[in-house]
């Protein structure tokens, strides 16, 4: 379980997340959606630890960085660290030291190349694979279908379900609606920092139309297309 | 290309208003330590030529880097960047050239200004499917990494050695020693991003003695070959080269001490200073690194969530 309270964060005088509560239990995948600037990835580090914030977050697994697998949406990689080195690293920080690299490298990836010279998709993969190896009781995947193929895509969403059977937590954030109302058991939508409203799946279908319909409003129509 | 001069100089005044100071203060107080470094080592070893010159190649291949020199090419055009890169080069040989010519070594600080234009026109544009292979692939990433950046420079170092014992020069195997252990401490010299930091399943004090236990092993490791040659040639000077092992050590946990003391910033001029210092007292190393590791303790704890 994780259970957010009150959770505000200040970036200066700008106040970036307003009061959020939410509670993710186990078992269940829950989805982050909002504009750009929303706070997601805000959001996201203060889960993780990465930033200061003022309010509550509880787990019942404790420390909560320790047993999470964060996939950010840029992954880094040092220049000249190989696919292989980047997953030993990461499996090493948390304790994992004998882990069979090659038989669980699902996304077939050159573990011997540089990770720097991956595509951005491969990249994305690369990162996947070493928290999933890392063995989590929680995972945050931030933007985790962003620039990745169809049939990675389709392996993911496998993942990801998987990780819902394991009884982990699973919280995303996707640009692509139809990605997270595949997977998730609710979604929280966020709009300049504030929790605007919560759904479970029953009211996915209404929630993506009302997305659509603020976003896109009379935009569209005042392109005045001929 | 002026512009972009313009923009290298706004970018390094502002790295040395972070730093605290004012930039043309920063550029007076860099000098002065370049000077007093430069004095120090011309005082200390006949080769501190060598390593005046290999300081320079080691910072003019930074610049050479392939991103960075891609996007040169792409936003001035070959023939711009060309130029570009050589007036680099020779920037940064110009404090390089001006020890030796001071030095009266005329011929060294040709051949220096010869490298730096030819090493600015060489373009790395090879996309290596296959990477450098190196000893440190078990634990990334510092020596896993940095090996692979200076590989070239351990083949020279243990050539040195070779010679050293051949011509009986003990001084140049005390250098060819110190070679690779300056060269690991370039390991650490840059703050590395805060997830990889944050990933660490550690409290601050045991992520700080792994950072220094893996450290010690490795360099050892590197060391090796000419640690033992020189016990072996010089067993007079058993005492003196362990001493310079030692040193060696203790400024490598001050430099990764000094890293995670200024995380997640740059170590900058303070920490710079002190490390100046410990270079010329060696001693004052028994405080110093108490001193980064309990500042260090003290950074890390937000990010590695230790409430003690």
């Amino acid at each position: 379980m994780i259970k957010i309270k009150e959770l505000s964060k200040l970036f200066g005088n700008k106040e970036v997340l307003k009061n959020l509560s939410m509670e993710f239990s186990k078992g269940n995948i829950y989805g982050i959606v909002g504009e750009n600037g929303a706070g997601k990835t805000t959001l996201f580090r203060c889960i993780a630890g990465l930033e200061s914030y003022s309010g509550e977050i509880i787990s019942d697994v404790k420390p909560l960085k320790n047993h999470l697998g964060l996939l950010l949406t840029e992954p880094f990689f040092f220049s000249m660290i190989t696919g292989r080195e980047y997953i030993r690293l990461l499996c090493n920080a948390r304790g994992k030291t004998n882990v069979d690299i090659d038989n669980k490298n699902i996304f077939d990836l050159p573990l011997d190349q540089y990770a720097s010279t991956y595509s951005t998709g491969m990249k994305k993969k690369l990162a996947i694979t070493a928290i999933l190896l890392q063995e989590n009781e929680y995972f945050i995947l931030d933007e985790p279908f962003n620039g990745i193929d169809i049939q990675s895509n389709i392996i993911l969403t496998e993942i990801i379900l998987k990780l819902k059977e394991l009884n982990k937590i699973v919280i995303i954030s996707s640009h692509i609606f139809s990605t997270l109302s595949d997977t998730c058991d609710e979604i929280h939508l966020l709009r300049k920092g504030e929790q605007i409203k919560s759904v479970n799946k029953t009211g996915f279908k209404d929630l993506e139309q009302e997305m659509k319909e603020i976003t896109i409003g009379n935009l569209i129509k005042n392109l005045d297309l001929k | 290309m002026k512009n972009y001069f313009n923009l290298l100089l706004v970018l390094t005044n502002r790295k040395i208003k972070k730093a605290g100071l004012y930039p043309g203060l920063g550029y007076l107080l860099g000098l002065a330590v370049f000077i007093l470094l430069g004095e120090y080592l011309f005082q200390k070893t006949s080769f501190a030529k060598y390593l005046v010159i290999l300081s320079c190649l080691s910072f003019q291949f930074q610049l050479s880097e392939k991103n960075r020199t891609d996007f040169l090419q792409s936003t001035f055009g070959d023939k711009t960047k060309n130029k570009i890169r050589i007036l680099e080069n020779l920037m940064v040989s110009i404090p390089f050239v001006s020890i030796l010519l001071y030095k009266s070594l005329i011929i060294e600080a040709g051949i220096l200004v010869l490298c730096s234009i030819s090493f600015a026109l060489v373009t790395f544009h090879a996309h290596f499917n296959l990477s450098i292979p190196t000893p440190f692939s078990k634990r990334p990433f510092e020596f896993s990494t940095g090996f692979r950046r200076t590989f070239y420079l351990f083949p020279v170092a243990y050539a040195l050695a070779f010679i050293a014992i051949n011509v009986d020069n003990f001084n140049l195997g005390v250098f060819s020693f110190l070679l690779v252990f300056l060269t690991t401490l370039g390991f650490y010299s840059k703050p590395e991003q805060e997830y990889y930091v944050w990933v660490h399943a550690e409290t601050p004090r045991m992520f700080l003695k792994n950072k220094i236990l893996h450290a010690s092993k490795n360099a050892t490791f590197l060391t090796a070959p000419i640690l033992i040659s020189m016990l072996i040639f010089y067993p007079s000077e058993v005492a003196l080269i362990s001493g310079f092992f030692l040193v060696g050590l203790l400024f490598l946990w001050t430099i990764i001490l000094g890293k995670y003391s200024a995380y997640p910033g740059e170590m900058n001029l303070p920490e710079g200073m002190i490390v100046a210092f410990s270079l010329f007292f060696p001693p004052l190393l028994l405080t110093v690194i108490p001193f980064f590791y309990l500042k260090s303790v003290n950074k890390l704890k937000f990010l590695l969530n230790d409430k003690n």
